[in-house]
């Protein structure tokens, strides 16, 4: 049996890439949907999605850059959350949910202190994080990959937020409308069965 | 590198198909129009309702334009400067066939409305065929209509046939004719599966218009949402010339003409 090592990473693209297989195994039910989308002035490694419809923003860092991965999160997941609905435009059978909102999931190989304290203090529903070690398994690198806290796969699901009602595509609201429960009758009938005015 | 909208979601949607240098080349070349309208003091203008992010109504209303142009006319489509770059236009400028994307720092509708004017006048003086400048209007700008007449004469509002997406057009449309009663407002629809479906989504909207606002409303035809257009809209390519046999791009040509003969029309007369 091959004696194991630890290894410095691989290139970063072979890193991602190695990342994002041990990530498909760690958390099946988290799907890819975007690679290298360059976001707030910087690059999202993936996008994902939850089975339940939320977005996964997921960063993948170097050893020393968790706390500054832990900003960037945030500003990427403020980047990504207006954006959501204009993706659904585009792709409106993807399963993205707007109102199940962004999480982020940062992939390092260590995080200090504080960024455990930030982590713990934002939540799994905003952020949560899983450290990496590359391992020489005889000619070739492994990368293992664990969920530090809480696993985006246990718990991260979002749950289902009471319906509330969407804006418009115009992005006016109900209340913007100025119609009169006349006028709005109207169009209620036509949503029943057998409506339609004709 | 990927850069906003479109480049996103190339990630999960097809890559429009490559049609030849030549063929592009071939299609782009602007039809001769089979009129030849005396030169009007300004082209018409069509306001068009589109919210910050409503990226489906604001390529059917840039496709809209480049048909125009393809249709041999002048065409240009007048939008206020939001973030940068936006995620409804390409950039500005000229743009395929002679059609042209004009961005505008106006923060109102009066300011919007005097930059239309001023946009429907010079292209009329340079336009042999006529032609039309569409507006994209920031639909919570009609709140406060009451000043922008020549901006508000002529509204084309696209809708979907749900009965919600009906009642939010019914409200635009409200919010133009109580302050212009005059207002001439067309409704094109989009995202019907059926034929019947389009004609009962319009026909109840014009029914509901007639009674509760003594009004009615103009229909401009049929939109298709096909895979085209989404694959138009993540490549900024017109559908019309990426793909010009397919049901997209045919119904936009034919609202297209509808919109021209409605301005020829209203010009001679």
């Amino acid at each position: 049996m091959p004696e194991l090592w630890l290894s410095p990473a691989p290139p970063r693209r072979e890193l991602v890439r190695e990342l994002r297989a041990r990530a498909g195994e760690l958390w099946p039910a988290l799907r890819v949907i975007a690679e290298e989308v360059l976001g707030a002035d910087a690059s999202i490694d993936w996008v994902a999605l939850e089975p339940g419809g939320r977005a996964v923003v997921v960063l993948v860092g170097e050893a020393g850059q968790d706390l500054e991965l832990v900003a960037r999160a945030l500003a990427q997941r403020a980047w990504l959350e207006p954006r959501i609905r204009d993706w659904l435009q585009l792709a409106p059978r993807i399963g993205l949910r707007p109102e199940a909102g962004v999480r982020a999931l940062l992939i390092c190989p260590v995080f200090r202190g504080e960024a455990l304290a930030a982590a713990r203090s934002l939540g799994p529903e905003v952020l949560s994080l899983a450290s990496y070690r590359c391992v020489r398994d005889g000619s070739g690198v492994s990368v293992l990959l664990e969920p530090v806290g809480v696993a985006p796969g246990a718990q991260g699901v979002a749950a289902a937020p009471p319906p509330a009602l969407e804006p418009f595509r115009t992005g006016l609201t109900d209340l913007d409308l100025g119609l009169t429960p006349e006028e709005r009758r109207e169009f209620e009938q036509l949503a029943s069965p057998g409506g339609g005015a004709e | 590198m990927p850069r906003n909208l479109g480049d996103v979601a190339d990630y999960f949607l097809p890559r429009a198909g490559g049609a030849t240098a030549a063929a592009r080349r071939e299609r782009a070349q602007p039809v001769r129009p089979p009129w030849r309208a005396e030169r009007p003091a300004a082209l018409p203008i069509v306001a068009i309702p589109v919210g910050d992010r409503d990226v489906l109504r604001a390529a059917f209303a840039w496709n809209l334009a480049v048909e125009v142009a393809r249709l041999g006319a002048s065409a240009a489509l007048l939008a206020p400067q939001g973030e940068e770059p936006s995620p409804l236009w390409p950039e500005s400028g000229p743009g395929p066939v002679g059609s042209e994307v004009v961005l505008t720092q106006a923060t109102g509708l009066p300011e919007l409305a005097r930059a239309a004017l001023d946009l429907a006048v010079s292209r009329a003086a340079e336009s042999d065929a006529g032609g039309l400048v569409l507006v994209r209007v920031p639909p919570a700008w009609l709140a406060g209509a009451n000043d922008a007449r020549a901006l508000l004469r002529w509204v084309l509002l696209f809708t979907a046939g749900e009965p919600r997406d009906l009642l939010e057009t019914y409200a635009l449309a409200k919010a133009v004719l109580v302050r212009h009663p005059d207002a001439r407002i067309g409704v094109t629809v989009h995202a019907a599966r059926r034929l019947g479906d389009a004609e009962r989504a319009f026909r109840s909207l014009a029914a509901v218009a007639a009674r509760h606002l003594g009004r009615s409303v103009v229909s401009y035809g049929l939109l298709v949402d096909d895979l085209h257009v989404f694959r138009g809209i993540v490549a900024r390519r017109p559908i019309g010339l990426e793909h010009p046999q397919s049901r997209a791009a045919r119904a936009l040509r034919d609202v297209a003409r509808l919109l021209l003969d409605d301005a020829r029309r209203w010009h001679v007369a």
